[in-house]
């Protein structure tokens, strides 16, 4: 059935056909953009799409060839009235979570969001307990104190020597 | 606090060097595509050379080797032949297919005639097919099986050892 679903392309007489979103995620759920309102969607649309062919560019930032059929179809996409969603499944589909810039709260994709809050609330606690315990350890008597108590051998032998244990 | 800290690291130095083992022992030229296990993407493409329409659906009935490639890339010139012995082997029993990535058709036309071809390759309409395919770099070759679904995929240049074992999951 989905075979079906293609966009028909009429060259040298004949019917080529390429595969098409409608195959992969149906018919538009949006209205159609035009004008500025195209233009401004297609560049915040692509800006959501990695390049599959460059190193941690977007879609809307590269240059390459890839990049410029990828921002064309997501043009041409807005245009026929898709979706934001639809148009970044559609190419999910194809390329994988690989081609979304911004991971999916999902799965093992979940960690890339829960660790760094994860490990920034395990730091806060350490440092919180740290303090703590330290400001604990400065509140405490000072009965435990070696140079307090009368009942130390070196200490009292120091104060011998230097004659202030009778005094 | 001192245990607890090397309790902690020591679970998470754990993690990572399992989550590398992991990582070592996978081949990256076989890639787990979303679409292995999905009905390929339907085309209808043009025939460098004869200018003739030739539909995907048509193969219907027999595994399919779909292999993007292009004329500028160097390891689609290594695999060229491995792709034309194995098509000529096979002959009737499996399809193959070459889908152009981003070139120039005359200079496709060129490479086919000085070095020979034994299946159709088809011009992609401003790259929609190879998007469609979730093509990232060339060469990219997908199996599909006969009732025309992905069974696997590979990146990079294939040799026969490669192409006959990826095809065995298209035929099995």
């Amino acid at each position: 059935m989905t075979f079906l679903l293609l966009l028909v392309l009429p060259v040298y007489g004949q019917t080529l056909q390429v595969p098409d979103a409608q195959q992969f995620v149906g018919n538009p759920q949006g209205t159609p953009l035009a004008g500025d309102q195209l233009y401004r969607r297609t560049g915040e649309v692509s800006a959501l799409l990695r390049c599959p062919v460059c190193q941690g560019l977007s879609v809307a930032d590269s240059p390459s060839e890839m990049a410029v059929n990828m921002k064309r179809q997501v043009r041409e996409l807005l245009a026929r009235g898709y979706t934001e969603e639809q148009i970044l499944r559609y190419f999910e589909l194809s390329y994988g979570q690989f081609v979304l810039l911004k991971p999916k709260f999902e799965g093992v994709n979940a960690l890339v969001w829960v660790f760094p809050v994860a490990a920034l609330l395990i730091g806060v606690l350490i440092v919180f307990t740290k303090i703590r315990k330290l400001s604990t350890d400065n509140r405490q008597p000072t009965t435990d104190n070696p140079v307090d108590n009368p009942d130390d051998e070196y200490l009292r032998r120091v104060r011998d020597m230097v004659g202030g244990g009778k005094a | 606090m001192n245990r607890t800290v090397v309790i902690v690291g020591s679970l998470i130095a754990f993690a990572l060097v399992g989550v590398l083992f992991i990582g070592l022992g996978k081949n990256p030229a076989e890639i787990r595509s979303p679409l292995v296990g999905r009905p390929a993407p339907a085309f209808a493409l043009r025939e460098v050379g004869t200018g003739r329409t030739i539909d995907i659906a048509q193969f219907r009935g027999k595994p399919v080797i779909i292999n993007f490639w292009a004329t500028w890339c160097g390891p689609c010139w290594e695999e060229h032949p491995t792709l034309v012995a194995n098509a000529r082997q096979l002959g009737d029993n499996v399809q193959f297919v070459g889908v152009v990535f981003q070139d120039a058709e005359e200079k496709i036309q060129g490479f086919l005639n000085q070095r020979g071809t034994a299946y159709p390759t088809l011009v992609d309409q401003e790259g929609k097919t190879a998007i469609a395919y979730g093509v990232g770099g060339v060469p990219e070759t997908y199996f599909l099986d006969r009732n025309g679904v992905i069974r696997a995929k590979y990146v990079g240049p294939m040799d026969s050892e490669i192409l006959r074992a990826n095809l065995t999951k298209a035929t099995n």
